[in-house]
């Protein structure tokens, strides 16, 4: 439907801007050429991820059906490849070379584990076309989708990511709950995790560990691992009502806070925006994430439904647990603001999974 | 369909739960985290002003400024700190271990510097400046510090500079002053501290996290302390002092005005030994029995001796009390109540004028029992005594007279006749400062003023004399002034005068001589006087603290007459 394409594109460009603006902000005054033409890329990457938004729409999301497998496995071969070839930045091996452009596959797992649990809980079965996710037993409802997403997802914890690892397995609990799947099996399913986070956090490396004390006490180390939390903290908090103005915020501009341009731009965003900005972009976001659930109830088709509500969900998980960690109400893992923050494949992938939202309320039309 | 409706509802909720989160801090505890923000990123660099200088009546400089240079070390570009400050400690000659324990207890943060030596002097400041670039990190910052350039000369009264104590900070807190700030501590410092400090001036500069300077916020500049002029010359004051070299006081003043012109008192002490805290000297200055720290003009309290038999003699005469003409008998020792009191010659017959000349003490019971101890407290209130002279000094001591009202009030004690004898040759408990006693010569010096000494002339080039003179005559008869006044002159100029040792001067002195017993030591050798005798200009008090006979003190009171001759200021 036209509707959905034209709010969907307004929503995303107006985020896009901010997310600039604030990259801008952050960046303009630092050092070297690669810092000051950081928003240029970011730039660069909207477009192209405006375009991705514009082909996806146009072509039938049924399509991917006989790709699921093909994806599923390809996605896993990327993240096996960051083992073999992956950078390692600030300390974690995250990002595939590919030519001028440094890909980061956790971003684009994301979007095929969606798709591909999706396809999974909306097969249905040849005999009378009703969904086989009623009648499934333990094994085929929570063991199997788990074997699924447990392979990308430890091999994401051993980048290591822990934010996109959490985010998997939080998506696959929600995918479950809502395709129907026994309310047994979940509870079953939360309470083995639940008797086995004493063994996680003997997995968690240090650093992790440390990020979790700290979230619990920053001003256990101010000058260390709660730094950048202290930090973030004072940068919204002293932002105010109105704000301290584009390119006037202290914390941003004068480098206090960390990461302004990524994982911690809402912080240098509600500095300079103001309590009034920071409500106005969680609407946005609100409102974004509203369209995809408004599109999974127009359409009558269960693997579309299943990719709409994965798509709002992984936003919403992202959006809540980034502008939570820069308020200090969630540990710092490594998530960024959906379009807000600086990163091509997590623009890219956003755009990509917004025009999946066009598509499948398209189609939705044409049967 | 349950499920997506909870799924709805709880995504909601996680942005409700966003929105709080943000209105939390940003707008409930908004004021707390821009302090916290401004603390960030705002730098105050102080700049030091300078503090007023002192000087002579002259206008010579008695308390200057000058630059003299700390030794910083910037620990964010130290590679090697044990080998910094090894290379440190033989440049500049001091113990490795003492710079080691400065750097750690004043290290702060890497991008602020320490400062591990203070006051180094000009010439290793340029050495190390030379060896800057070898030895990276380091920092010399020049700054401004007391500079006395006569070292001890005239300590007591100007004072010296340290870090502000506990109750002189309770004090003068309502005055902005703050603690670690840096004031004077007696003398002219401490009590024109006001007039003189300097008031901190400064940069606030915005920083960026790695404490490196951004821009410039705002700026206040130093304001310089106000100079102050004294009263004191310094060619006197240094005439003095070289004389002076036995414990205890001499005092120069101008007799009509009150202008202190020199004031010097031993053992006295280096002003600038208090820039290094850790001098183990200063605490031996406090320890010293011979307390180099006490100002003996004004704060120290001694029994007048003979001195005070002129208030006496004045009472006597103003109140026509005794007939000039009478007599009394000296036979060198006479029995009052109980008691046997001695003079300290047999003087026989004579009149008060020989009395005050010989400085007999037989008349002087006499005279005592015939006035009463009350009007012999009386008047000796009228001289000032018993209360502080006003002089601009912080820590004068106003002494005591005894009475019998007093005695009974604070003592629960009887008055008795040999208490009266006592105090008429100023023993017993009587203690008077030498300021007070130089105060009462002047009153016969300048026939019949009770002035109050000062010693700040002008402010900030403002003179202030007018303010500080307070004169109070005394309605004395000019009758019993000239009749003192000579034989003062007498006590000099007569060869059996205590004070003859002063006749041959080349000018008139009249004076008169103490000597003030204390049991189980020396006795304290007092002369007061002025001079010239026709036209004084000048009075003066010499004050030896056990130095024996009042002889001793007319020594030094001719020397430094002779002094001043031969300066010619006496011109």
């Amino acid at each position: 439907m036209r509707n959905t394409f034209f709010v969907l594109l307004i929503l995303s460009i107006l985020i896009s801007t901010l997310g600039i603006l604030s990259i801008y902000s952050a960046t303009h005054d630092k050092p070297g050429r690669l810092w000051q033409d950081i928003y240029k890329r970011q730039l660069l990457w909207v477009s192209l991820g405006l375009s991705m938004f514009l082909i996806i729409s146009h072509f039938n999301y049924r399509r991917i059906w006989d790709w699921i497998y093909p994806l599923y496995g390809l996605s896993v071969l990327f993240l096996a490849m960051v083992f073999l070839l992956g950078i390692t930045r600030l300390g974690a091996q995250r990002w595939l070379k590919i030519g001028w452009f440094n890909f980061q596959p956790t971003e684009l797992t994301k979007l095929v584990m969606i798709i591909v649990l999706a396809g999974y809980f909306s097969r249905k079965s040849p005999d009378n076309i009703s969904l086989l996710v009623k009648r499934m037993n333990l094994w085929q409802g929570l063991i199997l989708p788990f074997i699924l997403v447990a392979i990308p997802v430890g091999l994401i914890l051993e980048q290591p990511d822990l934010g996109s690892a959490v985010m998997l397995i939080f998506i696959f609990i929600c995918i479950i709950y809502l395709s129907e799947v026994r309310l047994r099996y979940i509870i079953i399913f939360l309470l083995t995790l639940l008797a086995l986070t004493p063994f996680f956090w003997y997995f968690l490396r240090d650093y992790q560990k440390e990020r979790v004390i700290v979230f619990l006490n920053p001003n256990i180390d101010p000058l260390g691992a709660g730094y950048t939390i202290i930090q973030s903290k004072i940068a919204i908090g002293s932002g105010g009502l109105f704000g301290k103005g584009w390119l006037s915020g202290t914390q941003s501009q004068l480098h206090f806070l960390p990461e302004s341009h990524t994982d911690f731009i809402f912080a240098s965003f509600t500095e300079e925006w103001g309590f009034l900005g920071a409500i106005f972009l969680l609407g946005l976001y609100y409102l974004l994430i509203w369209q995809g659930i408004l599109v999974s109830q127009r359409t009558t088709d269960p693997f579309g439904r299943l990719i709409c509500l994965g798509i709002s969900l992984s936003l919403a998980f992202q959006v809540a647990i980034n502008i939570a960690m820069n308020l200090g109400l969630a540990p710092v893992v490594g998530l960024p603001l959906p379009l807000m923050s600086y990163g091509g494949s997590s623009v890219l992938v956003t755009f990509i999974s917004l025009g999946l939202l066009v598509n499948i309320d398209k189609t939705k039309n044409i049967f | 369909m349950l499920r997506l409706k909870i799924f709805n509802i709880g995504i909601t909720l996680i942005f409700l739960i966003l929105g709080m989160g943000v209105f939390n801090l940003a707008f409930l505890n908004h004021p707390k985290y821009r302090e916290l923000s401004k603390k960030n990123s705002i730098r105050l660099l102080p700049q030091e002003g300078m503090r007023g200088r002192i000087f002579d009546r002259n206008n010579k400089v008695l308390v200057d400024n000058k630059i003299c240079y700390d030794v910083g070390i910037l620990p964010q570009e130290v590679e090697n700190l044990d080998e910094l400050l090894m290379r440190l400690a033989k440049l500049l000659d001091v113990d490795f271990q003492r710079l080691k324990n400065e750097f750690g207890n004043g290290y702060i943060a890497p991008f602020a510097p320490v400062t591990v030596l203070k006051n180094i002097d000009i010439k290793k400041a340029v050495r190390l400046e030379e060896l800057k670039l070898e030895l990276g990190g380091v920092i010399i910052q020049p700054k401004l510090q007391r500079y006395y350039p006569y070292k001890e000369l005239a300590s007591h009264l100007l004072g010296y500079l340290d870090e502000i104590d506990l109750w002189r900070l309770t004090r003068l807190e309502s005055y902005g002053y703050k603690t670690k700030d840096i004031v004077g501590f007696g003398g002219v410092e401490e009590r024109y501290d006001y007039y003189l400090r300097h008031e901190e001036g400064g940069l606030s500069v915005e920083v960026d996290h790695r404490g490196r300077f951004k821009r410039v916020l705002g700026y206040k500049p130093p304001r310089n302390g106000k100079d102050i002029q004294l009263t004191i010359d310094l060619e006197l004051q240094r005439i003095v002092e070289n004389n002076l070299k036995t414990k205890g006081c001499v005092i120069i003043m101008e007799p009509f005005t009150g202008e202190i012109l020199a004031l010097a008192s031993y053992p006295n002490f280096l002003p600038s030994l208090f820039f290094n805290k850790k001098n183990y000297l200063i605490s031996s200055l406090f320890n010293n029995p011979d307390a180099p720290l006490l100002n003996r003009a004004i704060s120290g309290l001694y029994p007048a001796g003979s001195v005070f038999k002129l208030i006496l003699a004045c009472c006597a005469l103003q109140l026509d009390k005794l007939d000039i003409h009478k007599t009394f008998f000296c036979p060198g020792s006479v029995n009052i109540g109980r008691q046997k009191f001695s003079c300290w010659d047999t003087h026989e017959t004579q009149d008060l004028f020989l009395a005050i000349v010989h400085s007999c003490n037989i008349f002087f019971y006499r005279l005592g029992t015939l006035l009463g101890p009350n009007l012999i407290h009386e008047w000796a209130l009228k001289f000032g005594l018993s209360k502080p002279t006003g002089i601009d000094l912080p820590y004068e001591r106003k002494g005591f007279v005894p009475s019998p009202i007093l005695r009974r009030v604070y003592r629960f004690q009887n008055w008795f006749e040999g208490d009266t004898a006592n105090l008429s040759i100023g023993q017993g408990e009587l203690l008077v400062s030498p300021l007070q006693m130089l105060r009462m010569i002047s009153v016969f010096a300048n026939r019949g003023f009770l002035v109050k000494p000062y010693i700040v002339k002008a402010i900030d080039g403002r003179d202030i004399s007018d303010y500080q003179k307070k004169i109070v005559p005394l309605g004395l008869k000019e009758k019993a002034l000239i009749y003192i006044q000579n034989a003062l002159r007498s006590v000099v100029s007569n060869p059996e005068g205590t004070a003859h040792v002063l006749a041959e001067l080349p000018v008139a002195v009249a004076g008169k001589t103490g000597t003030a017993q204390v049991e189980g030591k020396q006795s304290h050798s007092w002369f007061v006087g002025f001079f010239p005798f026709e036209k004084p200009r000048f009075a003066i008090c010499v004050f030896l603290e056990n130095g024996g006979p009042g002889y001793y003190a007319c020594l030094l009171a001719r020397s430094i007459i002779e002094a001043m001759y031969n300066t010619g200021l006496l011109n």
